[in-house]
């Protein structure tokens, strides 16, 4: 998992992903060999080889097809199991960037070097993101954080894409116009992260909206030391969630900062429609005192109208409750066509309301302990139950909206980060589903 | 009054698009007389191999005054150098690429106007790399080691004409191409598989002739 060197040319990384191509080609003839000899052999083995190709891959290929990665090892439901387990490798890791080229960004974003524009600044970078990395500065007493991106992300992302396309379309089984709808979306959110300028426009929108939400704390972004390529913010003290839990936090601790999230989320989803999507680790800092940090505005999904109204509604039991509208919904999100037969739409329908009806869990309550493993692994073993579904593995097509995306990404995450923080969330205070209600089942 | 020459050379040549035909013609737009010119230059022609070296001396001198150089690596000292130097360039960028136009680089061959900035490159650079084998970045080779700053050069060259056919915004694509090269280069050139290589090679060869 070293990389020594990354290939630099489209043709080199074409020429990697071929490679990769031939390898899982390769690993399909072994096992229908060995299957011959040994009708008991399961696909595991299979799955394990390719997932090992093709994360060496994409290893060596960093960049966008680093983030393409990190997303499917968010989709835990979409992929078998042994591929997220190599791909969540992929999360932390990037090329570092050389003292000289971060000299050579300041002096072309800002016409100065960041020794001549902060009082000190660390060459050192302290973390590292999958397109740039942290650096520690200070001015006027106060510490600073700096992050840099590395040069061209932008311009190789389309490019990138174009070659992941034919690996993904297979890995998937799915047709390459369905496939196109997925990709495009993810493309436009991995070109947004890389302009830095609009991330500090959206952190300002998000960070005044819900700065009044308790034990939540934003840091102050520096626009004279933004430019597309340079974000310049307050350093925010906190532990990364690894970290965090190695301090013992006690169970009220855990419990304050798990509230701040969830109210967050809460806040974005229902009140401003506009999501920080990326709730991995990495860009949460928590405290001794009960204050989550949040980092990181890269990724925000904006939801349309339309599409909140009707995925949302799948958490609201008095709508869920009318066949009628189920129906509705599951053609207005594309999770059934009308080319299905009935008895296919029927199995995936019934597979659909099982698991909303799950993920619904905690909003049913009052209060929700997410530290509960037990519901964690069911909704993992639900995932693997839909994957293994014949009508969707035989389905050529998508299922879903491509918005459900990065919306299914955010709750995975938040559900995933609360379980691992053990803690237990008043779940029940917002009273979103009056205007959902209203929409499907009219004024009562 | 070389730089004021310099200067002159290439407004004239920008505005004319073309460069001066002789040195008479030149002078005279340059506001000066053909002995005053010859005192200076022998002709148009080492005039015009004056100017890339002295966008590299001009660099030099620029990144090795700068705060960060002494805590540098020699990995670092080489990739300082290359960004300064493209910035360097950068202001001219149309009269660079009118030079291209006219005589295009082929590698590992390079028309005549670049030739002042080879003996300057490998002026500068032998130090560097001279530093780089003190230190122990670099791997000390018999033969091969006199001859890292030619290969070097190659990259440099490499990065000029992939600056001059670069048409991403802001030269991000520029930045990328020098980190990406330089790192290889001083990879290579570090202790690493290219010992390997050789020790290989080596062991191979003695095998047909030793026995």
């Amino acid at each position: 998992m070293e990389q020594n060197r990354i290939p630099s040319s489209k043709v080199e990384r074409a020429m990697r992903f071929v490679k990769t191509g031939a390898q899982i080609g390769g690993n399909y003839i072994k096992h229908y060999s060995k299957k011959i000899v040994d009708p008991s052999l399961s696909k595991d083995e299979l799955h394990e080889d390719n997932a090992t190709d093709v994360y060496n891959a994409l290893s060596e290929l960093k960049g966008s097809a680093l983030k393409v990665a990190q997303m499917l090892s968010m989709e835990k439901n979409v992929l078998p199991r042994q591929y997220t387990n190599k791909f969540q490798m992929a999360q932390y890791s990037a090329p570092p960037l050389s003292g000289p080229l971060i000299v050579q960004t300041f002096v072309k974003s800002f016409g100065k070097t960041p020794q001549a524009l902060f009082d000190s600044f660390e060459m050192k970078a302290s973390n590292a993101a999958s397109i740039g990395q942290v650096h520690k500065a200070t001015l006027n007493g106060q510490q600073l954080a700096v992050k840099i991106q590395y040069p061209g992300v932008a311009e190789s992302i389309k490019s990138d894409l174009k070659i992941v396309k034919p690996i993904a379309f297979r890995l998937l089984d799915m047709n390459e116009k369905e496939l196109d709808k997925y990709i495009k979306e993810v493309e436009g959110k991995l070109i947004e992260e890389t302009d830095y300028e609009l991330e500090y426009e959206r952190s300002l929108h998000i960070t005044e909206a819900c700065k009044h939400i308790p034990n939540l704390a934003f840091t102050q972004y520096y626009r004279q030391f933004t430019s597309k390529r340079v974000l310049t913010m307050d350093w925010l003290d906190g532990l990364h969630l690894d970290d965090f839990l190695k301090t013992n936090p006690s169970q009220e601790v855990r419990n304050k900062i798990g509230q701040a999230m969830w109210d967050f989320y809460d806040m974005q989803v229902h009140e401003l429609k506009a999501v920080h999507a990326d709730p991995h680790p990495g860009n949460f800092l928590m405290r001794a005192d009960g204050v989550l940090g949040v980092i990181d505005f890269g990724c925000v999904k904006e939801i349309p109208e339309d599409f909140y109204l009707n995925y949302f509604a799948l958490l609201v039991p008095e709508i869920m409750s009318s066949p009628e509208r189920i129906r509705y919904i599951m053609e207005q999100q594309q999770i059934i066509n009308a080319s299905d037969s009935p008895q296919t739409q029927a199995n995936i329908t019934d597979a659909f309301v099982k698991m909303t009806n799950l993920l619904r869990t905690p909003f049913d309550y009052e209060y929700f302990d997410f530290g509960n493993n037990q519901y964690i692994d069911a909704i993992y073993a639900m995932g693997e139950e839909v994957s293994k579904m014949e009508e969707l593995k035989k389905s050529k097509e998508g299922r879903g909206s491509q918005h459900a995306l990065y919306i299914n990404r955010t709750y995975f995450g938040l559900y995933s980060i609360l379980n691992v923080l053990q803690a237990k969330v008043q779940t029940g205070v917002r009273n979103w589903r009056k205007p959902l209600i209203e929409f499907h089942l009219g004024r009562a | 009054m070389e730089p004021t020459l310099i200067n002159a050379y290439i407004t004239y040549t920008l505005e004319h698009n073309a460069a001066p035909a002789n040195v008479y013609v030149f002078a005279k737009y340059a506001n000066t007389t053909e002995q005053a010119f010859y005192e200076h230059y022998s002709g148009l022609e080492a005039l015009e191999k004056a100017i890339y070296a002295n966008w590299l001396t001009q660099a030099y001198e620029q990144c090795s005054q700068s705060e960060p150089w002494q805590g540098y690596s020699t990995r670092e000292k080489l990739l300082s150098l290359f960004y300064t130097f493209i910035e360097t360039v950068k202001p001219n960028r149309t009269f660079a690429v009118f030079l291209k136009n006219r005589d295009t680089v082929k590698l590992p061959k390079w028309p005549a106007y670049l030739s002042g900035l080879h003996k300057r490159f490998i002026e500068l650079v032998k130090p560097i790399v001279q530093e780089g084998i003190m230190n122990k970045e670099f791997a000390e080779r018999k033969w091969l080691d006199e001859r890292y700053a030619d290969g070097l050069w190659l990259n440099f060259l490499f990065v000029l004409t992939f600056w001059l056919n670069d048409q991403s915004a802001g030269f991000e694509k520029t930045d990328a191409a020098i980190e990406k090269s330089v790192n290889l280069a001083t990879d290579l050139i570090g202790k690493g598989p290219l010992d390997a290589a050789l020790d290989f090679g080596k062991f191979l060869f003695q095998q047909k002739t030793g026995s």
